[in-house]
């Protein structure tokens, strides 16, 4: 038992970041809400250079896990503290810290209980940066409870519509799905017989039975599903939405449903890649039925966030169905998602935040003629709507083409079901785009302030993202490949 | 290419063509908002660069041997290659000549046009962002990147028709249009995926290769063409997709010449061309195609015909003469279509910037409107409008006969004539209703006097305006009378194009063409007899029969059906039963759960409610229960 640094232990300083801005925060006086703020956002924004540099410094060329950390903790039950990034989990932490940040700098006007929002969001991110790093079954699963409960806290003091009664649900929902994650991970610690929670250990071939995959994989799946709002256990996800405040409904939207997707990938898929198999039409036919079905409501809704919160069960629906292909490309396209819906959606909410702080309101009906007063907050909102059509130019149209073509390839009716749902999310998004910001401007509106530089900050950082990738996919795809391919080769035929 | 591609003299024009226009958009985008004279001149220059490497990539291979091909990586997944580079061949490069040169022209007339709006940098950063989408759309190696540009100017398109977005109608418009086309693109993308499927890449020149036959079943095959052809029936507005184009001229007149009429729209004919051979490969989807080129041909004349908008009539008239262009390529005629598709650019775009220069002056599109405030008066575009109808006619020697005739000549050889009389009766319809709005104008009953205040444009900034828009109408203008006579090198030129693949001729009928021009002429007659001879009461014979004229005006009832369909079908129907299942049903009794698990627990409470009677009995029989346990 010793341990083992790779390097430098980057992905531990990540959380070291977390734990100091908390810390930091917990030390500040209540009243000093500018430093607090300062102290955040600097926090925020390290996290956000460590995972970008990680993302540029991972050797593409070696591939699998780097930036290794291991630290025995528990010998005798085999708990590690083992972190390790890959390109599955890069493009997650990028989209942790790139949320996080812009999170911080969303909220910079809140004036209610500064202290305690930070302090709480600082512990909701701490978790999530937790769960993508670790490799260790024990620890993802202690990270995953770490960012549910600050979550419940967050909505239900925080948030506005019916908060008390959507912060409930959540928190139930997503201890629902822990009930069912816990007893697959201690069934499949016991029946591994290594005595370790070690995934990169576990994961090899022949560590389980078939059946015995076959039974895991249901409960990891439909646990960690939920999470991903994966339909029908997605309704927590538009309740929640909405009742949260802007920045804790960016880490939600654009982090949170991607743990549940993360772990299905990281737990569900590479212990029990049999499991997988098995249930792989499951996955389609449920992940299908998400990607029309949340359009088709979405396109009834009247509140913005409601709007926002059933276009991610749509796309959610194509991160599964990515998820099911059992394909090289459907996986990388699945990854490219979690990537591209969170910066989308995160992005969506950012100016919904700002919109909902000039004006008061949420419900589409009530707006109107946007553009003419705020163009610049309103543009934002437009391209993230575009992002979310699938337009191409902008990153979700990547990772929506390659999890097409592979589904189309492998289940060609539920892939054309999905590819047919394109035409309603372009509707429901270009309608809430016209009665939201198009028209004639309404006079009660007509004295609010565009967003000014400062605070415009955020949603340039994740325009400009979104563009990035949009224009140079390779930059992504080529990143989750070193992880994809491998994987894929490892594979019992 | 990443090595040699500065080196390559042909390469580096094509990509300073094509991507000048990008980083216009970006640069008005970010930096440029608030200044629109330099908005405009970044613009103006970066089209400028585009025409000029268009031509100087067009003259460098007027005798190009075999299409020149460069690619680069874009992406690569699993076995996925996306390529992004340039196809340069005679197709190409005459649809490229063809956006930069009306491309360059309507961002110059806009100079005038959108004077003074308060959206001008945004225009002109908008038509940037057309311009490039276009090219890049033109040059196109694969059907991947043909269809992300074909994406590109849908959304341009989108924003472009929306532009006045304040106006309801506008944003209505473009959401229409983009939702329309969207339909129309999900079908194309399953046809791509299908021959992905098949061929394993999307290489355009793969496609058009008779090896696709070998590859695809031929059931595969047609299903594929079908579903591309779902595509070119959506972008370029053919029927049952085609209610969208009238209502797209919400936009501003130059954005109607450019996209809505000569370059755009006739993206879908420009796929047809690209995947000549390709289509050729399956009668039934040529056949279906020509079934559908001529109802959208004779439906969109009817509606014309009734129309008192002229934007909307130019519109219709584009919508038929498109159909007409698939009508010649279903034929089998490769230039027959390319050649109409050039002609019909020039001359579409003359009518619709003439319709602006009337409308920017008048302020109004109803041609009894224009007529009565006098717009025969402003000589020059009347003149122009003169010579676009008269080209749309079909009259020679204009040259929509000329291009004309090469797809009636086509339709000819096809072993069933119904095809050349649908086409017959739609040359009559195109001449009836393209000349209606003329005399209307021509012809008023009253005029205001000569010195009214806006008989002719005033002040030396209007008068400006004025001649900057002039000038390209004049331009375009000689481009209509000229194109004509350009049809032998022209067909030489395209003559390189899919060599070894052998289409039936068109028959070569020595009396096809005295019947067309004599039936244009009739056309041309009876709307002089309706509308133009003096003391005519300028009303259609159509007009007489009032639920015919209904009919017609009201597009078929399409529109109509359509809406109810999503409102009905869609909007209260499926969506609103889905969105009642999800609070109801899927939530709700996900609530009842938790409701029936609050329910239990105040049930099993009651036992601990605290009196001792209840604790006793409950103490007496766990020991009872344990003790018969333990016992036995």
């Amino acid at each position: 038992m010793h341990m083992e640094f790779a390097s430098f232990p980057y992905l531990s300083s990540i959380l070291a970041a977390c734990l100091l801005g908390f810390g930091a925060i917990l030390l500040i006086p209540a009243r000093h809400t500018m430093l607090i703020r300062y102290v955040s956002a600097v926090f925020s924004g390290i996290t956000l250079i460590i995972t970008l540099y990680l993302f540029c410094a991972y050797d593409k060329r070696v591939g699998g896990l780097q930036f290794v950390e291991k630290v025995p903790w528990i010998p005798p039950l085999g708990i590690q503290y083992f972190n390790g990034a890959d390109g599955f989990s890069l493009p997650n932490l990028l989209l942790t810290g790139l949320v996080f940040f812009t999170g911080v700098l969303t909220m910079w006007r809140m004036e209610t209980r500064v202290k305690e929002f930070f302090a709480l969001y600082f512990v909701l991110v701490t978790g999530v940066f937790g769960l993508f790093m670790s490799m260790d079954l024990f620890f993802l699963f202690v990270w995953y409870d770490v960012s549910l409960i600050p979550m419940y806290l967050l909505i239900a003091v925080w948030g506005t519509t019916r908060k008390e009664y959507a912060a409930m649900k959540l928190t139930l929902f997503l201890l629902a799905g822990s009930a069912l994650i816990l007893p697959a991970t201690i069934y499949l610690f016991v029946q591994s017989g290594l005595n370790t929670f070690d995934i990169v250990a576990l994961m090899q071939p022949g560590t389980f039975g078939e059946s015995q995959q076959k039974f895991a994989f249901i409960f990891l799946y439909l646990g960690f599903g939920i999470l991903a709002g994966v339909w029908p256990f997605h309704t927590w996800s538009p309740i929640g939405h909405v009742a949260a405040p802007h920045a804790v409904s960016m880490v939600h939207a654009g982090v949170l449903m991607k743990i549940g997707a993360f772990g299905i990938l990281r737990v569900a898929i590479f212990l029990c890649p049999q499991g997988w198999q098995h249930w792989s039409q499951l996955m389609a036919l449920l992940a299908a039925i998400g990607i029309i079905y949340g359009a088709l409501v979405g396109l009834r809704q009247t509140d913005l966030k409601y709007v926002i919160g059933y276009s991610s069960v749509s796309h959610m629906g194509i991160v599964g169905l990515g998820l099911s292909t059992l394909t090289v490309d459907g996986l990388n396209g699945a990854v490219f998602q979690m990537f591209a819906h969170g910066v989308m959606t995160a992005l969506l909410f950012s100016s919904v935040g700002y919109i909902y702080d000039q004006t008061h309101t949420k419900s589409v009906a009530e707006l109107g003629g946007l553009s003419r007063t705020m163009p610049v907050a309103s543009s934002y909102f437009i391209v993230a709507a575009l992002a979310g059509m699938g337009v191409p130019g902008l990153a979700n149209f990547w990772a929506e083409l390659l999890v097409f073509i592979a589904a189309f390839k492998v289940y060609p009716l539920r892939g054309v079901l999905a590819i047919a749902a394109l035409v309603v999310s372009a509707l429901f998004m270009l309608r809430v785009v016209q009665r939201t910001f198009y028209g004639p401007e309404k006079e009660k509106y007509a004295r609010l302030s565009d967003v000014p530089f400062g605070l415009g900050i955020p949603r340039m950082i994740l325009a400009v993202v979104l563009l990035l990738f949009g224009l140079f996919p390779s930059l992504m795809v080529d990143m989750i490949e070193t992880a994809s391919i491998p994987f894929f080769n490892g594979l019992p035929r | 290419m990443a090595s040699c591609w500065i080196e390559n003299s042909t390469l580096l024009t094509a990509i300073v063509g094509t991507w000048a226009p990008f980083v216009t958009f970006v640069l008005i985008m970010l930096f440029t908002r608030h200044r629109p004279k330099t908005s405009a001149g970044l613009s103006l220059a970066s089209a400028t660069v585009s025409l000029a490497s268009a031509l100087v990539l067009l003259g460098g291979h007027w005798n190009l041997q075999r299409p020149l091909e460069y690619t680069g990586r874009w992406l690569v997944s699993g076995d996925i290659y996306i390529p992004f580079g340039y196809l340069l061949d005679p197709v190409s490069l005459l649809m490229l000549t063809v956006v930069a040169i009306i491309g360059f022209l309507v961002q110059f007339y806009s100079l005038g046009y959108m004077a003074g709006d308060p959206g001008f940098s945004r225009y002109f950063a908008l038509m940037s962002l057309f311009l490039w989408s276009m090219m890049c759309l033109t040059i196109s190696p694969t059907l991947f990147q043909l269809y992300i540009f074909w994406e590109l100017v849908g959304l341009s398109s989108y924003f472009l028709i929306g532009f006045w977005y304040e106006k309801f109608s506008a944003g209505q418009a473009g959401k229409k249009a983009f939702v329309m086309t969207r339909l129309g693109d999900v079908a194309m993308f399953l046809g791509v995926l299908l021959i992905l499927l098949h061929l394993g890449n999307l290489n355009i020149l793969e496609i058009d290769s008779p090896k696709i036959v070998g590859l695809m079943p031929p059931e595969m095959l047609t299903l594929a063409a079908l579903l591309i052809f779902g595509g070119i029936i959506g972008k370029s507005a053919q029927f049952p997709l085609l209610t969208w184009l009238p209502d797209a001229m919400q936009g501003p007149s130059p954005v109607s010449a450019l996209l809505h009429s000569s370059t755009m729209v006739a993206a879908g004919v420009y796929l047809f061309e690209r995947l000549f051979p390709f289509f050729l490969f399956s009668s039934t989807a040529t056949t279906v195609g020509l079934a559908i080129g001529t109802i959208s041909m004779l439906l969109a004349s009817t509606m014309a015909m009734v129309s008192r908008d002229i934007k909307q009539i130019w519109a219709y008239s584009t919508i038929s003469q498109l159909g007409f262009m698939l009508m010649g390529l279903d034929a089998g005629g490769l230039f027959a279509g390319a050649f109409h598709l050039t002609t019909h650019a020039a001359f579409k775009a003359l009518l619709f910037l003439c319709a602006g220069v009337f409308i920017h002056q008048y302020g109004t599109n109803d041609i009894y409107d224009l007529a009565a405030k006098g717009t025969r008066r402003m000589r020059v575009p009347m003149l122009c409008t003169i010579i676009g109808a008269g080209a749309l006619a079909g009259l020679p020697p204009l040259s929509g006969f000329f291009s004309k005739e090469v797809i009636l000549a086509k339709l000819a050889g096809l072993p069933n004539p119904i095809w050349l009389v649908a086409a017959l009766l739609g040359v009559f319809l195109t001449a009836y209703y393209a000349f209606r709005p003329i005399f209307i104008m021509l012809f008023p009953p009253s005029l205001p006097a000569a010195n009214a205040s806006n008989a002719a444009p005033e002040g030396t900034r209007h008068r400006l305006l004025y001649r900057i828009m002039v000038g390209p109408l004049v331009i375009l203008a000689g481009a209509t009378v000229a194109l004509g006579f350009l049809q032998t090198p022209l067909r030489n030129f395209l003559a390189g194009q899919y060599t070894g693949l052998t289409t039936a001729g068109g028959a070569h009928l020595g009396w096809l063409p005295y019947v067309t021009s004599l039936l244009a002429t009739g056309g041309v007659a009876l709307t002089w007899w309706e509308f133009g001879r003096p003391g005519a009461r300028q009303t259609g014979f159509v007009d007489g029969i009032p639920v015919i004229a209904r009919f017609f005006a009201e597009r078929w009832y399409l529109d109509r059906l359509y809406r109810a369909i999503l409102d009905h079908a869609v909007d209260r129907g499926i969506s609103a039963v889905l969105a009642q299942n999800d609070t109801r049903v899927i939530d709700g009794s996900i609530d009842g759960i938790s409701r029936g698990t609050v329910l239990a627990g105040r049930l099993a409470a009651l036992i601990n409610a605290g009196m001792i009677q209840y604790r006793l009995l409950m103490i007496f029989a766990a020991t009872v229960l344990l003790s018969l346990y333990f016992f036995f």
